[in-house]
């Protein structure tokens, strides 16, 4: 096993933990199975895209996140709040429609080709890390996570807003009676989990190749990482992408066939060991 | 709130995600409700997914061809009807599609179906559809071996004759030791073991061979193999989005620059080139349509195809017009429209088409027809093919198996 491999690992790791914690953040305040976040993150590939084509990589990493701020925005609004009292299957199928008609919107607009994004010329090429040449995009991408990682549980853990998405998260309810405005503190998580969506998707414009149904291919591994992370964790979310990230990988070394099974022992597991997940409800 | 339904929100994701696998859309057809003289033509392309535009562009190969005969005033007298389906490219739904066409709307003949799998459950049912299918997409060996049928016409070359024509041309390219890395799925293995056996017959070495799953996002720990093999040369077989990924994955590693010579397995074509960048200039790929081709058919068909559609066909919609190209010799040679008549007249028939003068196998139903390697070059108008060899069906189509009996 060299270091590459081990820097594969942690590159894909912090793909799915930028992804995954906009679903647990989600999920953790409004009780809600985004289906629609692989379609999230796909759409902020597709921006990331056109964004690049015209201007430049830099300025996607910050338009992508504003604009999937705006439609978290609306969602907020338009769907999770009016439904707050309406089944978790119902709001699901509700998802899963707001994702099948992104795609198709994505369709119309971008088309069915499979298109590709270049990474910026400063993160072409490789870089000499550990005595391996390593592609430098694949090191942004890490720092990129772990700037994102850090940023946020300061946030959570050090503002007052952090501490009432924690709140609110434990028992939204009795936040509620306690003062909070948990209106406010949903249109703010809604908004930030679905511009983490679509930074990941921004991210991994350069990484993998752009098509309608790449938000699919991620959608089910997400899921998987929430759950076995601690549905609603946002920590439990990052560690639990950053370690499937890396096992998945280093399994594929070994076996490639074995390796796309890996999330789903995961959750087996997870679920007959601990069900309430890694990290169980600490946000 | 309740959140103490992890698995069943992942139950109901999974269900949902088949629930959504087994959508097919309705039809159109282009000339309205056609009389009992017309000739009616199901197309059942995947619409949705990864294979969209493909299904799209296989539909154009058809339709042009149906226009052309049509303006003509049809074939001994009978319009051409189009009967335009959609789906997901699941088997399933791919068969239901087909059952309601020919039971229901009176289609005789199939076109534009897509996958291999597809593909090898139609031909188990059309002998008692009654009706025909052309088969310009699927290159799987076994569907003119133990998956034949009396009623299935294999237009496209199989993935042998594709591998037989750059059989010959391995030799020649520049790198000794090869790495394979190619799509974990039927079509993957059978290259692979072919490649294997036709660079070791060159003198070649293959150092390392990996099968990817298909879909793939993360080409990451294959490409750190294929560097650390020390192979110099790379045969990539890799489908749409996933060769799109490894590319520039291979890019971002600077693994492509390390190589003598890429080649291809059904990995770069035309649509493909916008996606995949300048760096794909000077891989080699196999091609099973050449767009220049001498004669006066294939010229018509680019300019006819080019005016309609605003850019020159590639292998999609020209293997799908080759496919309407056999269905109306086998019509004009039948004298008749009725779908047994037609079988039995395509039979060893050789008929003029844009790839060339063509025969149709009787033993297998397999169309003999050349086949192409291909170096990507930068031309006027964009990357461009530049055919580097030609390999004629004597060369590249094994002998009829004799599983394939009708």
């Amino acid at each position: 096993m060299n270091a590459a491999q081990v820097l594969n690992g942690i590159a894909l790791g912090s793909l799915l933990m930028v992804l995954s914690s906009g679903l647990a953040m989600i999920y953790g305040l409004r009780g809600v199975t985004n289906f629609a976040h692989g379609a999230l993150y796909m759409s902020g590939a597709y921006i990331a895209y056109s964004v690049s084509l015209h201007v430049s990589f830099w300025l996607a990493l910050v338009v992508v996140p504003v604009a999937l701020a705006l439609i978290g925005v609306v969602l907020e609004l338009v769907f999770f709040r009016p439904l707050q009292n309406r089944s978790h299957i119902e709001l699901g199928l509700v998802t899963f429609g707001l994702a099948l008609i992104a795609e198709r919107v994505v369709v119309l607009i971008w088309g069915e080709k499979t298109l590709s994004v270049d990474p910026p010329p400063g993160l072409r090429g490789t870089t000499s890390l550990f005595g391996v040449e390593y592609p430098t995009f694949r090191l942004a991408i890490i720092v990129a996570a772990v700037v994102m990682a850090v940023a946020l549980v300061t946030w959570l853990r050090r503002t007052r807003t952090g501490l009432y998405i924690r709140a609110a998260s434990q028992d939204l309810e009795t936040a509620g009676i306690m003062g909070i405005d948990v209106n406010r503190i949903s249109l703010i998580v809604v908004s930030l989990g679905a511009a983490l969506a679509g930074l990941a998707g921004a991210l991994a414009a350069p990484y993998v190749s752009l098509d309608p149904g790449m938000g699919d291919t991620f959608l089910i591994i997400v899921l998987i990482v929430v759950v076995v992370g601690g549905v609603g964790s946002i920590a439990g979310a990052m560690i639990s992408g950053m370690a499937l990230g890396i096992i998945q990988t280093l399994t594929t070394v070994w076996s490639p066939s074995v390796a796309v099974v890996v999330p789903y022992v995961a959750l087996v597991v997870v679920l007959l060991w601990r069900p309430q997940g890694l990290a169980g409800r600490r946000v | 709130m309740n959140k103490r339904f992890p698995a069943t929100a992942l139950a109901a994701a999974l269900a949902l995600s088949l629930a959504a696998c087994g959508s097919a859309s309705s039809s159109t057809s282009n000339s309205g409700s056609g009389d009992s003289a017309t000739i009616k033509i199901a197309l059942i392309p995947p619409t949705t997914g990864a294979l969209a535009q493909f299904g799209t562009d296989a539909v154009k190969g058809w339709q042009i061809a149906v226009d052309e005969v049509n303006a003509k005033g049809g074939i001994d007298g009978h319009k051409v009807e189009l009967l335009k389906k959609g789906t997901d490219g699941d088997t399933a739904t791919t068969l239901r599609v087909a059952k309601e066409a020919v039971a229901k709307e009176g289609a005789g003949f199939i076109g534009a179906v897509m996958t291999s799998p597809e593909h090898a459950a139609l031909n188990a049912q059309l002998q008692g559809l009654g009706a025909l299918s052309f088969n310009a997409l699927g290159k799987d060996d076994a569907l003119v071996g133990d998956q034949c049928a009396a009623n299935a016409f294999h237009i496209v070359q199989t993935n042998s004759m594709d591998i037989n024509a750059l059989a010959g041309s391995i030799g020649s390219m520049p790198g000794n030791k090869w790495a394979i890395v190619a799509v974990d799925y039927a079509t993957g293995h059978s290259a692979a073991k072919e490649f294997t056996s036709a660079a070791k017959a060159a003198g070649k070495q293959v150092v390392s061979t990996q099968f990817a799953p298909l879909n793939t996002t993360d080409f990451g720990s294959y490409i750190t193999k294929v560097k650390s093999s020390g192979a110099d040369a790379v045969f990539a077989v890799e489908y749409g989005a996933d060769g799109i990924a490894f590319v520039k994955q291979a890019n971002q590693f600077n693994l492509t620059k390390s190589l003598k010579t890429v080649l291809g397995f059904n990995m770069v074509s035309e649509p493909l080139f916008p996606a995949l960048g300048a760096s794909i200039q000077g891989f080699y790929n196999n091609v099973g349509y050449d767009v220049a081709g001498d004669n006066t058919l294939n010229k018509t068909f680019v300019s006819d195809y080019t005016k309609k559609y605003g850019s020159a066909p590639y292998y999609v919609p020209a293997d799908n017009y080759v496919a309407a190209e056999t269905l109306f010799a086998g019509i004009d040679k039948a004298d008749s429209i009725d779908p047994e008549k037609v079988r039995d007249a395509l039979d060893g028939l050789t008929f003029d088409s844009i790839v060339g003068s063509v025969t149709m196998r009787a033993d297998d139903h397999q169309l003999l027809r050349p086949s192409y390697l291909g170096q990507v070059v930068k031309g006027d108008g964009g990357d461009a093919f530049k055919i580097v060899a030609t390999a004629q069906p004597d060369k590249t189509t094994p002998q009829a198996e004799s599983a394939c009996s009708f």
